[in-house]
Order: structure tokens, then sequence, then C-alpha cells
């Protein structure tokens, strides 16, 4: 057999494979003299075979592969290694320019032919820019990462640092050397093994990926105590896998100033609390001395009078005149203390208009006639009367007067009163005209401030405290008004003050808000932008607690209501204006504004005034978990026949259901025995507490109906024993009273009783009415239960 | 001649009030403490009390309860004399059965006005 043919095919084999081979081959004999080449050498340097073989390898394409490196490479390299693998050659080539290559070399022996070498250039031109790409942005991410001021630590998943930002060593005064490739808890002897640290990396970031602001106090050896602030986040950082950014942030300054900014402020309330207790418990003290001289002079003078001692009479005045002087500048310090400090109350009553101005006139003429003045009082037909504090509007009208007396010398002094239609409810505005001395621009600007005169010398000219102005401005802002004025120097001023014909009850909320310091010589536009409230079902409940919310959202809707819900008082009333429901649930434990703040203030608004409001509290039931109680509700409209329903709620499983009535006053409880028998009630009656105590240890009642002021054991300490007595304590209470009660009764009664009906100021009608209208809503809380 | 009690604990306001009431010919019978005024208005039956609200022993809002409650004394007129024009005090004086309140210190006037509302001026 012929060995030459199959010798032939071998070679043919290898060349087949040196051609698909994708990769530029260059086969060299020893004398670095090219013998043949694969297509992809042709293909990529774009040469033909002609130019290539039997070609010196320096010599191809005009020497462009004469190059420095390779030169070393063939001529020192291969003749002893006979091998090199992956020499990396960047160079121009003239055809295709600036390429990388990465060369491997082989020395072979192939049969009969002498030793080759073959070269294969791999062209990494491509791999290296984008290497050199990535490297660039992890660059700019860490230089970025390093600019944070920030401690930054990342980590692995399995909690093994990465690297740390500049700051971080820095900071915990560490090396990269000390931190990088090391568990966390290792870190700096351990000084970050913090278990709280712990079960954020190992718990919460795995899960969630992702943690905010969790702050961390902790004693660390280099730094000493700190609170950091940390956040993490879990991201994918291409082919470094999970990480995990820890970000650490030294709040411990902030915290120690925010702490010391609380106490400062803590402090300086305490303060303010203190200078309100000692001006008030000083004005008292002031005020007892000065009475018996105010007293005893008057009574001097009477006796002096009798008995024609004239001149005494005279002295007498003075002493009396200025005692009064006193007197009444130690009730302006105390009242503005009393505003200060929240305690100041309004006492609304109704009263004519006419006798007030004849009142206050009469007070102030004496003055008015002192510097040769003449007083001109004008009012309105209409005038009428009006709803008000009127201690506070004399007081105030009285202010303005003597003001305008004091700075006001052979003038005319006006003061005018009428009825106003404004904002579409009605007001009454009083004007004080002078024609004294008047205010510059600049001077009306401090006018109603506290303590401060329009300047320091007319206090030396006039005398005065300068608390006049700003306790009647504080007087009709507490009132829903304000007092304003015009004035021009030398010519007079016009002092104006616009209250509400009917005032309302304050809410706490606006009483406490005298920040509010802006200039009163402009009257505040109202804005009138409320949109028509839409129909609605809803009911709205306001709770702080997420889950009484739900609790009570649920269990509303399963009856078939809409429900919305508010999680603060404030957000209540705003919901309340905009949905008008149909009830209201209210829980009285919130913070900020609470429950009693809240009712205040939807009594307050017209549109809402009508709303039933049920009040709940928040009772521990071990058996049933959560349980409400309603405590007040105060409501118009009426349904008499509500009522047998309602008292079959009230587990009254077998007629008749016994009530008991604690009242001192026999009408009151006969009226109400015979409004309850005929709604088949057993009623039995109590004159105080004592006695009702006594008469429930024999006679368990499923309802009670609550005097406040009785003789004896009165209705608040009564409330206080059923609710301490445990199987009397779920008896609901409801308190019938002839009074508005006072923040603090009601506080007293927290708790206590379900409800609070007035006795006065209305009918007996509707009184009674209200009463089965109670039972119908204390039932609500009932069906919570079951 | 019209019986007043006084029911007041400081001296000074005592001495003064009831030389002129009584310079306007009223009988004037003093209380120091709530205590005291409550049995003397049980014995005396006076035409009217004079209540100061703060008193030692026994407060004025508890002596006027008491007074108010009790048949014997029911039908006595009282006045409340309180401190200073607070409404809480103005409305406790009403809600404890006062039939009516002045403030301290005392407007002669004003009061003795008061006073004939309730029993009749002085002839």
């Amino acid at each position: 057999m012929d060995q030459q043919p199959f010798v032939e095919d071998i070679e043919t084999y290898a060349q087949d494979i040196v051609d698909t081979v994708r990769e530029p081959l260059l086969m060299l004999d020893t004398n670095l003299r090219v013998q043949s080449a694969n297509r992809a050498f042709y293909e990529t340097f774009h040469v033909s075979v002609a130019e290539t073989e039997d070609q010196l390898i320096y010599e191809l394409g005009n020497g462009q592969w004469d190059i420095p490196d390779l030169r070393t490479l063939l001529e020192d390299v291969i003749p002893t290694s006979s091998v090199f693998n992956d020499f990396e050659l960047e160079h121009t080539f003239p055809n295709i320019g600036r390429r990388v290559m990465l060369l491997n070399g082989r020395k072979l022996r192939a049969g009969s032919h002498s030793a080759i070498i073959v070269l294969a250039m791999e062209d990494v031109t491509e791999r290296r820019r984008s290497e050199a790409d990535l490297r660039a942005i992890e660059t700019y991410a860490q230089d970025i990462v390093d600019t944070v001021r920030e401690p930054l630590l990342i980590l692995d998943t399995t909690l093994r640092v990465q690297s740390g930002n500049r700051a971080f060593y820095r900071t915990f005064r560490v090396s990269p050397g000390e931190t990088e490739n090391r568990l966390i808890y290792e870190l700096g002897n351990g000084q970050w093994d913090i278990p709280a640290l712990r079960t954020l990396l190992e718990d919460i970031v795995p899960t969630s990926s992702v943690f905010n602001d969790f702050e961390l106090e902790h004693d660390f050896p280099t730094l000493g105590r700190r609170v950091m602030l940390l956040n993490a986040r879990k991201l994918q950082a291409g082919h470094h896998g999970e990480l995990v950014v820890l970000a650490m942030e030294d709040v411990t300054e902030r915290r120690r100033a925010e702490e010391e900014a609380a106490k400062a402020k803590e402090a300086s309330e305490i303060a303010n609390r203190t200078k309100s207790m000692f001006l008030a418990n000083m004005s008292h003290e002031l005020r007892t001395p000065l009475n018996a001289i105010v007293g005893y002079s008057e009574m001097l003078h009477e006796e002096a009078e009798e008995q024609g001692l004239d001149s005494f009479c005279v002295d007498l005045e003075k002493i009396n005149g200025s005692g009064r002087q006193l007197l009444a500048l130690i009730n302006d310090i105390l009242d503005l203390s009393k505003i200060e400090a929240g305690k100041m109350e309004l006492f609304l009553e109704s009263f004519d208009l006419s006798a007030l101005i004849d009142e206050v006139a009469a007070t102030i003429n004496p003055m008015v006639k002192k510097n040769a003045n003449v007083l001109k009082i004008e009012r309105s037909t209409d005038l009428g009367g009006m709803r008000a504090d009127q201690v506070k509007v004399r007081q105030a009208l009285y202010n303005l007067l003597s003001n305008a007396a004091k700075f006001t010398h052979e003038g005319t002094i006006t003061l005018d009163a009428e009825r106003q239609r404004m904002d579409g409810s009605e007001w009454i505005v009083f004007r004080v005209v002078d024609t004294g001395i008047g205010l510059s621009a600049e001077k009306l600007l401090r006018l109603f401030q506290d303590f401060t005169q329009a300047d320091a010398s007319t206090t030396r000219k006039f005398g005065g405290t300068g608390l006049g102005l700003a306790l009647t401005r504080r007087f009709c802002q507490m009132m829903g008004g304000d007092v304003t004025v015009r004035s021009v120097p030398g010519e007079g001023s016009t002092f104006t003050i616009k209250l509400p014909a009917i005032v309302k009850e304050p809410d706490v909320e606006r009483q406490d808000d005298h920040d509010d310091e802006r200039a009163p010589i402009v009257s505040t536009d109202r804005r009138d932008d409320d949109p028509a409230p839409a129909p609605s079902t809803c009911v709205l409940v306001i709770d702080d607690n997420a889950a009484q919310r739900d609790l009570m959202r649920r269990f509303l809707v399963k009856e078939g209501y809409c429900v919305r819900c508010a999680a603060s008082g404030e957000e209540g009333l705003r919901l309340a204006k905009e949905m008008i429901p149909i009830a209201i649930t209210l829980d009285v434990m919130m913070p900020e504004m609470d429950g009693w703040t809240v009712l205040r203030s939807l009594q307050s608004e017209k549109l809402l005034s009508d709303v039933p409001v049920i009040m709940l509290t928040m009772v521990d039931d071990p058996e049933r978990g959560l349980n409400f109680g309603a405590k007040e509700y105060l409501t118009k409209p009426v349904n008499r026949r509500r009522l047998s329903r309602i008292l079959k709620r009230y587990s009254c499983a077998t007629q008749p259901c016994p009530v008991l009535v604690v009242d001192d006053d026999a009408a009151v409880r006969a009226s109400m025995r015979t409004m309850l028998e005929k709604n088949e009630c057993r009623v039995t009656e109590a004159e105080n507490g004592e006695k009702a105590l006594a008469l429930m240890e024999t006679d368990r009642p499923t309802l009670i109906f609550l005097d406040l002021w009785m003789e004896g054991m009165d209705g608040f300490a009564f409330a206080d024993q059923v609710r301490t007595h445990p199987e009397w304590r779920s008896i609901p209470i409801i308190v019938v009273t002839a009074h508005d009660l006072t923040a603090g009764e009601r506080k007293q009664l927290n708790g206590n009783v379900e409800m609070i009906l007035k006795k006065s100021g209305q009918s007996r009608e509707e009184f009674l009415a209200q009463i089965i209208d109670a039972l119908d809503n204390c039932a609500v809380p009932r069906l919570v239960a079951v | 001649m019209r019986r007043i009690l006084l029911v007041e604990d400081n001296e000074m306001n005592r001495d003064m009030l009831s030389r002129r009431l009584q310079r306007r010919g009223y009988d004037v019978m003093i209380a120091v403490d709530g205590q005291e005024g409550v049995r003397m208005a049980q014995e005396e039956s006076p035409d009217l009390i004079l209540m100061d609200m703060s008193l030692p022993l026994i407060d004025g809002w508890e002596a006027t309860r008491t007074l108010k409650t009790a048949v014997e004394t029911k039908m006595i007129p009282i006045i409340a004399l309180t401190a200073h024009a607070m409404s809480t005090d103005r409305d406790k004086a009403l809600a404890a059965g006062c039939d009516d309140y002045d403030t301290k210190p005392i407007e002669l006037t004003r009061l003795l006005g008061k006073m004939d509302a309730l029993i009749g001026a002085l002839s």
C-alpha cells in the first residue's frame, strides 16, 4: 500500500481543521518564515496567500508584524520554551487599524516536516474595550461612594464586607485591610456585633430587601457612644451578584440637639406656667388687701358725707379711685395670664344690647367729662340682643371708651352700635370714634400687642399699662370676632368691634391659637369655598387606632352602612365637613385633638351640629376582646317609636325592664317614671347616690338615669362607685343634668357614663324625647359587643 | 327689720359688709365658716343669706346644697359671693341652688339691688 496518498489525506485533513478555526493562525518555520496561514488569517488581515506564504513574518504586509515585543517573543522565548500563552499585543495594523491581539504560540513537530511554530491571534479589542468601560463605571461608582460623606459598607449576601467608602474608614478609624473580606460582625474586634443589627441584616434585609432609618445606639470602642441611623438596600450589582449597601448616619449630635431643644421647650413651658400661676396667685394676694382699701374708703366716704366732712370726702374719693384703678389693673393682668394659660372661659348668655350700652355709658361718663369731652351714643333701631360673654363685651367696650376718653380733650367720643348681615350671618358692630390725638401707621402696628403702648412717652403722659387693647382683642377673638382700628394722626381714631350676634362655644384649638399676631388693621376676608355638601348616607368613624377603626368599619359595613374613616381629630373634622355623615363614631382618647375637642368643634359647625355623635372608648374585656362603650352624645332628631326596640336591645329579655332613676328632685323623678313606665320599664327611684347604691344591692337595674348635683353622694361619686363594682360596671349610665358640663367635670365622669343629657333650656317634651333618642343611640355599641 | 346672714371667713370683708349693711338698716348675723353658716341658717331662719363660696370646713357650694335640700331652709334666698367673675363659678353657684350671684369686690349698690329683687326693698 502506497503511503503517500495517506499522508496527503492527513495533511489535507489538518489544513481543513486549521481553516475551520475562526481565530487567525500562522504557521512559521523555525526561521520565522510563513509556511502557511488559515482562512481566518487572510480574512482578518485582508491579505492574500501570495503576499504571505514564504515571507518572513516581519515582512508581511510592509512590515506590519515587525513589532519589537513580537520579535522578543519569537526570537527569545520560543526557541527555549517552545510555548507561550496569552501574550497581549496592542498594535496599529495598516489594514485594520488599532487592535489588541492575544497571541498564543506553540512549537510543534509535524511528522516529516521540520519543527513549525503555530501562532494563534485572537482579536480581543472589543472585549478589552468593554472591560475598560466596566472598570470606568466601577471606578465612577466607587468615586461616588467615596464622595458620600456618610459611612457606607458594601456587603455581600453572606454579610462579608466587599468594601467600605472613605467616610467609613475615616469615621471608624480603620483601614481597608482590616475591613475588606471580613464578616461585618468581626470588624474592629466585634464592635459591629450588635444584636439589633443582626436582626436587621439577617431577618429584615433578606426578606424585604430594604430598611429605612433604623436607629441604633451603641458604644463603639473607637468613637464612644453614638446614635447611628442605619439604612440598607439590597441590590443586584452585575457580576458582583447581590450586594447589601449599608449606610450609617451619625445622628448623635442631631439627637442631642433635639433632646436639648425639647428640654428647653419643656423648661420654657414650665416657666410660662409658673409665671401664669405666679401672676394668678399674686393677683389674688394683691386683691385681698385692695378690696379692703376700696371697701373701707367707700365706707368712710359715706360716713364723712353723713357728717358733712367735705374735705375728707375729696381725699377719700382719691384713695377709693386709686384703689379701683389698681384693682382693674390687677384684674387685667390676671385675665391676660389666664388667656395665656388657656384657662379663660366664655360664659355665654343672651342679653339686651341697649341696656348694656346704657350701663357702659353710665360707667364711663365721669371719665369722659374729666377731659371736657362729650359722649354721644348712636344705636340702630333693630339692635335687639346678642348671645355672648356679657362681662367681656362690657369690658371690651369700656376699654375702648376709656382709651378714647384718655386721649381726647374737649372733643367728642361717639359709641355707635348696629346689627349687620355679613357672610350669611348676623353680626353686632360697635364703633368707638374719638376726635383725639390719633395714631400713626407705625404706632397702629404695635397697638394690640401685650404690654405695649403706642410709644413709651405715652405711658408717662397718659398712664396705663397697655393691657387694655390686648385684652380687648383677645376677648373679641375668643368670641369669634375681632377689633380693628383706623386712625389719622391729629384727627382721631375709630375702633371697630365686630362680634357674631350669636357667639358659639369656642373650640379649644381656636382658643389656644393666639400665635396669630397679624396686624389687626385690616379685617380678614373670609374664604367662602365650602362646596355644597353631597347628600350622604355614610357613617364617619374617627379613631386613631387602626385596629379599632377597622373593627368599627367592618361592623358597620356588615350592618349595611357606608363607612368612611379618619385617623385623627383634624382629619375627622375635615371629612365631616366634606361628607356630612349621618352619624359619627368618635374615639375619646386620641393624641393631639381628643374626642371632646372634636365634639365641640363638630357642634359649632352649623351643618354638623345635628349629626349624632357616638363617643367611644376602648374597654378591656378579657372574654370578648375589644368592646365599645358609648360615652356621650347630643342630638336633635327625635324618634319616639324606636324606644321599645332599643330597650329590647338593652338585653331587657324579661319585661318590664328595670330602670333606676337617681335624682334629688321629686318632680323630675316622677316625670321620668311616667315616661319610662309608658315604655314598659319598671322604675326604681333614689334621691341620692348612697340610696341608689343601697337599692342596687337588691335590685340590679339595666339602665341608670343620673342627676349630678345631689346632696350627700353626688352623681360623680356615684358613677365612680358603680364603675368600680365588678357586677355593675357594665350598666349604662345616662347623666341628666341641668347645666352644660365643663371640660373638667366631663373628665371627672370619664369612662363612667354613657351619655349626658341636659335638663334645662328646652321643653319637657324635648327633654323626654331626648332620653328616648339617647336610649336608641346607646344601643349601637351594644350591637358591637354581641 | 330684714335679717341677713353673712357667711364670710375673711375678717375685713365681714366687717366692711356687715357695717355697711347695718348702716342701711339691715340686721346682720355673722357666720365664719360653712358649718356655722348652715347651723345658723337652721336656727335663725334669716330672710336672706350672703354666702362666700371659698369657706373653711364646708365650702359655700356644699353649704348651699345642704340648705337648699333641707325643707326648713330651702326657701331662704342665697346670694353667692365669689372672688372673681369666673363663668364656672357663676355656673356652679346657680347649679348648687343659689338664687343669685355677685362678685367681689362688693359693689354695694349692685348687691343691694340684687337683695331687693329677692326680698323686696326696705321701706
